[in-house]
């Protein structure tokens, strides 16, 4: 018997069908062996495919989004899926499949739908009962943001005490050099007596 | 002990800061969630009583000051908002975000269905008000943002980011879109 759960917003739901890894002593509600995956947009046709497609189209949506709130008409293609955005409001998509003598479908999505699939996507990724591999797109953000905040403050704050220790103590040991120094002044006066 | 180390460390490396841009699209994030939303600012407030954020964000004055260092408002000041403020800010943009998907969605799908869509114009007319009321619009950036015609891409596109980052982990992918990373 296959487990399935179902992810939905607004227009879009997401259906996921498999099984638990029962080696991994897993519970029978959790899914970590997908066998298919159905995406449902309202006034389209149904998308459906095995798990080897269903993480390059996550990838292509996350990465189109990510390149959309930037620039200004994002593209991305691949063997699988294409995304090009036909206007501010109006995305493209191309989903080739994989089977001979199958024509590759064509979809025009809004913002709305758009926006939909993705947070039906982001479910998927942030549910306890279902085990995906994390795609390459996101680790690649989430590396980007350790780096670039937290880690730049840990580094910072690491080497500042040091520096600023080495610095103060030199500048204090420098102002030692123009003290008066008695010993020196009485060797002077040996050497030239009046 | 440990607040004041942390506390000279920042104030020496300054590395603590948020820089002006980040702050700039913050708050223009925040404005269209105010235009969607009338009694904006309370809601704020709420969701950061909600989120446990008395700490940072004690009352509606603090929120109003910590958006004040976006350098297009009228009341300027650079008050050096630290990034626990500004990631506090980040928080209640997400949950209200979360809370008024339905109506981004709506004022997205409106643009698309129709070129001269009611809900798209009002929306867009209470936008344009707002900005006038609170930026300075001597500022070149402001001119944009107040032209009818100009301002549908930049608010499309933060509609479009407000509606991506309503998930559990909305939070980091507002943050990757605000430090431009």
């Amino acid at each position: 018997m296959q487990n399935k759960l179902l992810f939905h917003q607004s227009s879009v739901s997401l259906e996921i069908i498999g099984l638990p890894d029962y080696s991994n002593n897993e519970n029978k509600d959790q899914i970590s062996i997908i066998s298919q995956w159905k995406l449902t947009i309202i006034d389209k046709p149904l998308i459906e495919g095995k798990i080897e497609h269903l993480e390059p189209i996550m990838d292509a949506f996350s990465t189109y989004s990510h390149l959309l709130v930037k620039n200004e008409l994002p593209i991305y293609e691949s063997k699988l899926i294409d995304i090009k955005a036909d206007n501010l409001h109006v995305h493209n998509i191309v989903l080739k499949s994989s089977k001979k003598n199958v024509k590759p479908l064509f979809l025009k999505i809004g913002n709305s739908l758009l926006s939909d699939i993705i947070n039906c996507f982001d479910q998927l990724n942030e549910s306890s009962k279902v085990r995906l591999k994390k795609t390459v797109a996101t680790n690649n953000i989430t590396k980007k943001v350790r780096f670039g905040l937290n880690n730049k403050v840990k580094f910072f704050n690491i080497l500042m005490p040091p520096f600023i220790a080495v610095c103060s103590l030199f500048i204090f040991s420098y102002t030692f050099i123009y003290f008066y120094n008695p010993v020196e002044d009485k060797k002077y006066e040996l050497t030239n007596p009046k | 002990m440990r607040n004041i180390y942390q506390r000279t460390i920042t104030v020496l490396t300054k590395v603590n800061r948020v820089s002006r841009q980040s702050i700039e699209k913050l708050d223009l994030l925040l404005l269209i969630l105010e235009t969607i939303d009338l009694n904006g600012i309370q809601s704020l407030y709420a969701l950061s009583n909600r989120l446990n954020l008395n700490d940072v964000l004690p009352n509606k004055v603090t929120i109003w000051k910590l958006r004040n260092n976006n350098p297009l408002r009228k009341s300027y000041v650079n008050n050096n908002i630290k990034l626990d403020e500004f990631d506090a800010l980040i928080k209640i943009t997400v949950a209200m975000s979360r809370y008024l998907y339905p109506y981004i969605r709506n004022i997205l799908n409106s643009k698309e269905v129709e070129n001269n869509s009611v809900i798209w114009n009002d929306f867009n007319e209470r936008f344009i008000e707002l900005i006038k009321e609170r930026f300075n619009v001597e500022s070149m950036k402001v001119k944009k943002l107040l032209n009818q015609q100009e301002n549908d891409e930049f608010i499309v596109k933060s509609l479009l980011t407000l509606s991506l980052c309503i998930s559990n982990k909305g939070h980091n992918k507002l943050k990757n879109f605000l430090f431009d990373l």
